[in-house]
């Protein structure tokens, strides 16, 4: 009885870690996901959206440049200036204008170092934004995808156009 | 009974299994976690900036006095990585360590963010000031000093500094700014400039063209570490290696091997100071054409007892002179470092006249001239001699205030110039420093200027080339910090004090001071690229890097200071007795930190020295026939003593020196000049002592004899090369 006793402190502990590094490496492996409750701006998308812009209005690097970017505060105030001024996060978006200051938002989604990539290619090939960051035109605050890793992104290069698909699938495509 | 335990083992294996477990479950969806980052957008973007896409921009390298060309590689307004210009013609897209450790000087954690003024000096506590503040308290010094009694120590400046800097020093009555930095004596620029104005009446910098030659005779020119323009004499080098017909034929006379001798056919470990004297032999073997009075009364036999090289070798080597096309005989730093250096060039450059090379495809020419007469190159490097009559003048009270930029005195020059202990004379010193170094912490006020990637400026390239050309410098990102340019400094004292020092400087900034300069150019026929205006040549100036003609054009050197008599090569004189100090004391400037001022830049701390493999520290390097005879081995801590001082450092057991030398590395030993930089090895000019060279008065920084002392320490010097396998690597 003593000796059953002395074997299940053990297993009670190995449980106790199992489960949390199950969460702790769960947690850490998700390249992905980003914080959407806590911007410091009040941001939606949807209402941006149903008022008929463009992604690439704001994003508008997405079709030239690795990065989509994140618009300038000029480009907020100058539609702002004049549209939605009593609304208080625009009157905050004013002020991060007023004191010449960056606003500085929570990043969404990201990619781990080791990867390399680039929004350029698959904005021109056509891909619309909805295909890999969800339907953002139907979301207040952006929330993050929730996988974004290897597996995922092959799905879709695997199911393109046989001419391309085997260097889609190099490693060298995103791993430089 | 037994307790119930976990090994630290076995809870590593667990805590492991369970991530690993972790990892694989992780592709479950989970709620939202923070990544834990912040978007800054611009709040108003430059126009050119795309995010994520790099912007490239030429300027012109500072991190020595050559001016290479670069292009820097920018990502949202930050610099990124500095490559050589490939159109600019001085270094053909290349760069060296140093050009390449030029952002470290940007992002140095150390630099100076703001003017201060120092609460007493060496107390090293600063008081940050307003820049309006600074300027208005110089402006009452200034005023209330003798014009006359106003100093400007720079090192070797930028040709933009020293055209603002002079011009306003003239038109209040100041005398125009002293030149001396210790790399610039290191490699002998004072002499090559004395020499040129002899033998062919004109102080512009002689240059070889090594690329076409066939044969090199190089008198300690070390070309391809830290000689004049290393990047350019590299480029030619490689060319004289490659070219068809045979790969050329390198002879390099130096007491110690540098990285050129490494790279050399033959290496004559010359003795110290015999250089001249060698030279002498060759054209006397030679025979000296209708020149050959010079060698009347050469006695061969004797030079080579002198020199330590056989008779036969030099014969052998006057032949190969004797059989070359294009044979090039170079003057470089260490003839220049002994008393009798001014000879030494002299004679050296004889040989360049008796092999009819002077002027010709693969021989000597003189700089290009400037492309405009507006543009012109700052003048050679003061001598130590000026630096020592700055010195007598502090003593005597006759220095009301004494500016500082791009050199620092306090550490470079010998110890025994007691140049640190004359300033305590000076009333108000000002440094222009970007850091804290040794000179600063004896100033009052320290007005940092911006670093070069932050500044405006032009270079006209003089120390290499087979064109004229100027670089063209330009902010490559906006100032870190509350700095300011120097040149603006000045304009703005200029223009505070009104009168002839406001005429003298007429512009209204420094952009507009630029655009006017480089106009001067425009409209050259010998233009690279073609405008119709002169907004467009400006904006033409700035993208390409600069201004270079389209076609090779050298300037030929007119051999007027030539005679048909004898030339006298005295013997050198050394500092100390040889029966007390038996050694020669060769110090070379670093590779990667020059002379000291590279020090506070970690990369270039950590870069190893190409001949030793050491870093980081200062070192002896010693014949193994000599460290036998003193008893010590690689790692030894040792003192160097010679008549003016000791100073410690480890031991290199190193055969490529001749035993009766010691050389040290310059560059380290700093008490200041941030974390990086400070008291890390010692500094070798603590040993040199205040010989000159009486006909140019060059400090003859070769000329100290030593002694070694064992101190019976060790101390572990960082080397990339293994000791254990007697230069093999072992794989264990």
């Amino acid at each position: 009885m003593a000796q059953v006793k002395r074997r299940k402190v053990p297993f009670i502990l190995l449980a106790v870690f199992l489960v949390t590094a199950v969460l702790v490496g769960g947690y850490y492996s998700q390249q992905s996901a980003g914080a959407s409750e806590s911007q410091p701006v009040d941001y939606s998308h949807k209402v941006h959206i149903d008022a008929g812009m463009e992604c690439l209005y704001c994003h508008s690097n997405a079709g030239r440049s690795p990065v989509a970017g994140v618009p300038s505060v000029q480009k907020c105030i100058g539609c702002h200036q004049t549209i939605a001024t009593d609304n208080a996060d625009v009157q905050l978006v004013t002020e991060y204008w007023n004191n010449n200051e960056p606003i500085p938002w929570e990043r969404v989604n990201k990619q781990p170092d080791f990867v390399y990539f680039s929004h350029q290619p698959h904005v021109i090939s056509g891909l619309a934004c909805e295909e890999c960051h969800g339907d953002i035109g139907e979301m207040d605050l952006a929330a993050p995808m929730e996988k974004m890793d290897m597996g995922w992104c092959l799905d879709c290069h695997e199911q393109q156009h046989e001419d391309i698909a085997p260097h889609l699938w190099d490693c060298l495509v995103c791993h430089k | 009974m037994k307790k119930a335990t976990l090994s630290r083992r076995s809870f590593l294996k667990l805590v492991g299994g369970a991530a690993a477990a972790g990892a694989t479950v992780g592709a479950m969806p989970v709620a939202a976690k923070k990544v834990g980052e912040h978007f800054e957008p611009y709040v108003v973007p430059p126009e050119e900036a795309l995010p994520g896409k790099a912007t490239w921009y030429a300027t012109t390298c500072r991190m020595c006095a050559a001016g290479c060309g670069i292009m820097v590689r920018t990502i949202n307004g930050r610099a990124k990585k500095i490559e050589g210009n490939p159109s600019y013609p001085l270094n053909d897209g290349k760069t060296c360590a140093r050009g390449q450790a030029g952002l470290q000087a940007l992002y140095n954690p150390d630099r100076l963010r703001n003017a201060v003024k120092q609460n007493g000096r060496e107390s090293r506590i600063f008081e940050p000031l307003h820049w309006e503040t600074a300027l208005s308290s110089l402006m009452d010094k200034i005023e209330a000093a003798d014009p006359a009694n106003i100093i400007f120590f720079g090192g070797v400046m930028a040709d933009n500094l020293y055209y603002v800097t002079s011009r306003w020093l003239e038109a209040i009555g100041a005398p125009p700014p002293l030149q001396y930095d210790l790399h610039a004596a290191l490699e002998g620029r004072a002499t090559s400039a004395k020499a040129a104005k002899k033998l062919f009446g004109t102080m512009q910098q002689p240059i070889y063209d090594i690329a076409n030659a066939d044969v090199i005779f190089s008198f300690g020119a070390n070309f391809v570490e830290t000689w004049m323009s290393p990047v350019s004499y590299s480029r030619a080098y490689s060319k004289f290696r490659g070219q068809t017909g045979g790969r050329g034929y390198l002879v390099q006379f130096e007491p110690r091997m540098s990285a050129t001798a490494a790279t050399a056919d033959q290496w004559v470990p010359i003795r110290p100071g015999m250089d001249g004297l060698v030279a002498l032999a060759l054209g006397k073997i030679l025979g000296g054409g209708s020149f050959s009075g010079m060698y009347h009364n050469i006695d061969i036999k004797e030079i080579a007892h002198a020199s330590g090289i056989e008779l036969d070798t030099l014969k052998k080597m006057a032949r190969i002179l004797a059989n070359a096309d294009h044979p090039v005989v170079v003057p470089g730093g260490t003839p220049a470092g002994h008393s009798n250096g001014y000879d030494s060039y002299l004679a050296i450059h004889s040989l360049n006249l008796i092999l009819n090379q002077l002027g010709r495809e693969g021989g000597v020419y003189i700089s290009p001239n400037s492309p405009a007469e507006a543009l012109e190159a700052a003048p050679m490097p003061n001598s130590f001699a000026d630096v020592e009559a700055l010195i007598e003048r502090m003593n005597g009270g006759e220095v009301e205030i004494l500016f500082v930029h791009g050199a620092n005195p306090v550490f470079e020059l010998p110890q025994a110039a007691a140049f640190k202990e004359a300033l305590a004379n000076v009333p108000y010193i000002v440094s222009f420093s970007s850091f804290v170094d040794e000179t600063a912490v004896q100033s009052d006020l320290i007005l940092p200027d911006n670093t070069y990637l932050e500044s405006w400026g032009y270079q006209v390239a003089s120390s290499g080339g087979d064109r004229p050309a100027v670089a063209s410098q330009q902010p490559i990102v906006e100032r870190m910090y509350d700095t300011r340019s120097t040149t603006e400094v000045i304009m703005a004292l200029a223009k505070e004090m009104g009168g002839a020092a406001a005429k003298a400087l007429p512009w209204e900034s420094e952009i507009l001071f630029m655009e006017d300069m480089s106009g001067s150019i425009y409209g050259s026929s010998l233009t690279p690229y073609t405008t119709k205006t002169g907004k467009e040549f400006w904006a033409a100036f700035r993208q390409h890097g600069g201004w270079w003609a389209n076609k090779k054009l050298s300037a030929e050197p007119e051999a007027v200071g030539f005679k048909n008599s004898p030339l006298p090569v005295a013997a050198p004189n050394f500092d100390g007795r040889a029966r007390e100090y038996p050694l020669f004391l060769h110090p070379y400037p670093s590779v990667s930190l020059s002379d000291g001022r590279g020090a506070n830049l970690p990369w270039l701390q950590e870069a190893p020295d190409p001949m030793t493999t050491a870093a980081w520290n200062t070192w002896v390097e010693m014949n193994p026939q000599t460290a036998h005879k003193y008893g010590v081995h690689d790692n030894d801590v040792v003192k160097i003593i010679s008549p003016n001082g000791e100073i410690e450092a480890r031991v290199v057991v190193y055969p490529g020196i001749r035993p009766d030398v010691v050389a040290i590395p310059v560059g380290q030993g700093h008490e200041d000049y941030g974390r990086y930089a400070q008291k890390r090895g010692s500094n070798p000019m603590d040993l040199v002592g205040t010989i000159t060279d009486p006909k140019t008065g060059a400090l003859a920084w070769a000329s100290a004899r030593v002694r070694i002392e064992r101190t019976g320490r060790k101390e572990k010097l960082a080397r990339l090369e293994s000791l254990h396998g007697h230069g093999k690597e072992e794989l264990t």
